[in-house]
């Protein structure tokens, strides 16, 4: 599978800024000189070559470089958030598993609350709270409108995602002899988990991981899109697609091209996760739950 | 099967207590909110507006009073808000209906497709028909919604005449209507999930037909049709429909909110980002906690019901 999403970090390629405005500029198209905005308004369509090669938006910028920094800053907000979910995820899927007792069930009850709810709703929430009044954490303070937002919010929605599968998994390597040896070889439970668990963990973590991403660009987008994300003028993909809609009429192609920009890294995604799944776990079922987290 | 339903809604009662809490500290009482903030919007007041503002709204007073006394203003539907807004409550339940409307058929139109497709699989395991089917239920569940809806939208409701662009018809007033304003929103939020419950039910119904009590039920002589109605297709179906339910109860603070932005439909997804977007803090707080309570309620209805079908379900602890 061919990984779609590469290409995406290579846009400083692109010869202009995706911000830069080229309303009263003109293109040559086929010997003839046409203005990237109309005098009436509408936008240039596809030209199929270097400068506007899918056309521009209504304040004369260029689309394809929109796209482009659009999927750098949605896909960057997926990674790190799903950093951001492993390294919360991980450490909790052990801990409740491993310990088992009241710090499982305290883990497990919150991790069921978060999990009751849609991961949009509560991202969408917490996302809005933030966006309110920024936020003091610590020695962290968040500014209104800052990406940080959107990447605090999306990795903690889904732990939960990650840890409950994990700890299920924690919980039945724990009964297993060699982890009893190595408790028996005086090793602490956090060397245990360290060098006998962690590695057991991988598979399923692999597996999870690209599923994951998936979900949390989608996820930023929809928040975008609903204005709970990324701030406008800045491109994501769900900035983009909202511009689109509202453009439809004369522009169609503000709308397609983000559209197919998302489906393409959610396929390339789902696809890296479907031949890792292979790979390491042939027999492993599919992972529907992480499918829904939307 | 009582007690399983009492605790069930006991643990909704405590989730919908806790997420209140949340919704609370999170809106209410974060502390860099300027207090004139909760008369004027966004702008800054005078020392004057934020001691109207400051006594209106009680914020000198303890935040457990505090807490208190907004979730009751909040249950009753009277919550002050700096604009008008009429009463929160009845407002939410009116819009309600057509959140359910959205999300329950989405769900029944995916269920059904998932079901259908997957039992067409079965019958042709392994041939060509079964390679398609499956390409195109996962090619279905790698597209967002919210592509799906906007591209609908866009191009079929926008350029077309037959369904409208926006609104919504009660399904009491006018069944043809309704559908016709509901049918490519259903087929936005249905298609992804389709293609998950293909996967989903197909691979339950393969795992299903090699048990042994299957080949018994063979060997007795009773015929291929019945074998897979009473023996396979019942048992198959108990991991699915507990997917079935948690989709169900999650869908509406998830799809419906964008797809009711996209297609203009006047339900709770619509109302929430009018809300947040008026930046208007009382009825914010007040639709998060209705829409916690609704996820909650209907979360734990489903639990019930699925245990119903299936007394395995009703295990001492609620989820392993």
């Amino acid at each position: 599978m061919a990984f779609l999403a590469a290409p995406l970090y290579a846009d400083v390629v692109a010869g202009t800024g995706p911000s830069d405005n080229h309303v009263t500029d003109q293109v040559t198209i086929a010997g003839e000189p046409e203005y990237v905005v109309s005098l009436d308004g509408v936008p240039i369509g596809p030209t199929w070559r270097s400068e506007f090669l899918i056309g521009a938006d209504e304040n004369g910028r260029d689309l394809m470089v929109r796209v482009l920094y659009g999927g750098r800053t949605s896909l960057l907000i997926g990674a790190a958030a799903l950093a951001l979910t492993l390294l919360l995820g991980v450490p909790i899927a052990l801990a409740a598993g491993y310990f088992g007792g009241r710090t499982d069930s305290l883990i497990s009850r919150l991790l069921d609350v978060i999990w009751s709810f849609p991961a949009l709703l509560v991202g969408f929430l917490l996302a809005s709270a933030v966006n309110l009044s920024g936020a003091d954490i610590g020695p962290v303070t968040i500014e209104p409108g800052s990406k940080l937002i959107p990447i605090v919010v999306i990795g903690l929605v889904y732990v939960p995602y990650l840890a409950r599968p994990l700890r299920g998994e924690v919980r039945a390597l724990r009964e297993r002899p060699f982890v009893e040896a190595a408790r028996a070889a005086g090793f602490g439970p956090v060397a245990v988990m360290r060098s006998e668990l962690l590695p057991h963990l991988l598979t399923t973590t692999l597996v999870l991981a690209p599923l994951l991403f998936a979900n949390a660009v989608v996820l930023e987008s929809a928040l975008s899109f609903l204005g709970a994300g990324v701030p406008a003028p800045e491109p994501s993909f769900g900035v983009l697609i909202e511009d689109g809609i509202d453009n439809t009429i004369f522009s169609p192609h503000l709308l397609l091209a983000p559209c197919v920009a998302l489906v393409l890294v959610v396929l390339s995604l789902s696809g890296l996760a479907e031949g890792l799944r292979r790979a390491l776990d042939p027999r492993g079922p599919v992972n529907v739950e992480v499918v829904h987290g939307q | 099967m009582i007690a399983f339903a009492a605790r069930r809604l006991g643990w909704a009662l405590a989730t919908a207590f806790i997420a209140s809490l949340v919704a609370f500290v999170l809106f209410w009482s974060i502390p860099n909110v300027d207090p004139s903030y909760w008369l004027g919007g966004a702008e800054k007041g005078t020392n004057e507006t934020r001691a109207i503002a400051t006594e209106k709204y009680g914020l000198d007073d303890p935040l457990p009073v505090q807490y208190v006394r907004l979730m009751k203003s909040i249950l009753n539907g009277d919550v002050e808000c700096f604009y008008n807004c009429g009463n929160m409550r009845s407002a939410f339940l009116d819009a309600l209906p057509v959140t359910l409307s959205l999300v329950a058929g989405a769900t029944l139109i995916a269920i059904a497709a998932g079901l259908g497709l997957a039992l067409l699989c079965v019958r042709y395991q392994g041939r060509w028909q079964d390679r398609v089917i499956t390409t195109v239920a996962a090619a279905a569940y790698s597209l967002p919604s919210l592509v799906l809806a906007a591209l609908l939208w866009a191009f079929v409701a926008y350029r077309s005449d037959l369904f409208p662009n926006e609104g919504y018809v009660p399904l009491t007033a006018d069944p043809l209507g309704w559908a016709q304003h509901l049918v490519l929103p259903w087929i936005a939020a249905a298609l992804p999930f389709a293609g998950a419950y293909m996967h989903v039910v197909r691979a339950s119904l393969l795992q299903t037909a090699g048990e042994d009590w299957v080949r018994t039920a063979r060997a007795k002589g009773l015929s291929e049709k019945r074998v897979i109605r009473r023996h396979v297709l019942r048992n198959a179906l108990i991991p699915p429909v507990n997917i079935w339910g948690l989709d169900f109860s999650h869908a509406i603070g998830g799809y419906a909110l964008y797809v009711e932005v996209i297609f203009g439909l006047p339900g709770v997804g619509l109302m929430t980002s009018e809300t947040f977007g008026s930046l208007d803090l009382p009825p914010i707080v007040a639709l998060a906690i209705y829409l916690a309570i609704v996820v909650v309620l209907a979360s734990a209805i489903v639990d019930i019901i699925t245990a119903w079908l299936d007394p395995r379900l009703r295990r001492p602890s609620l989820r392993t």
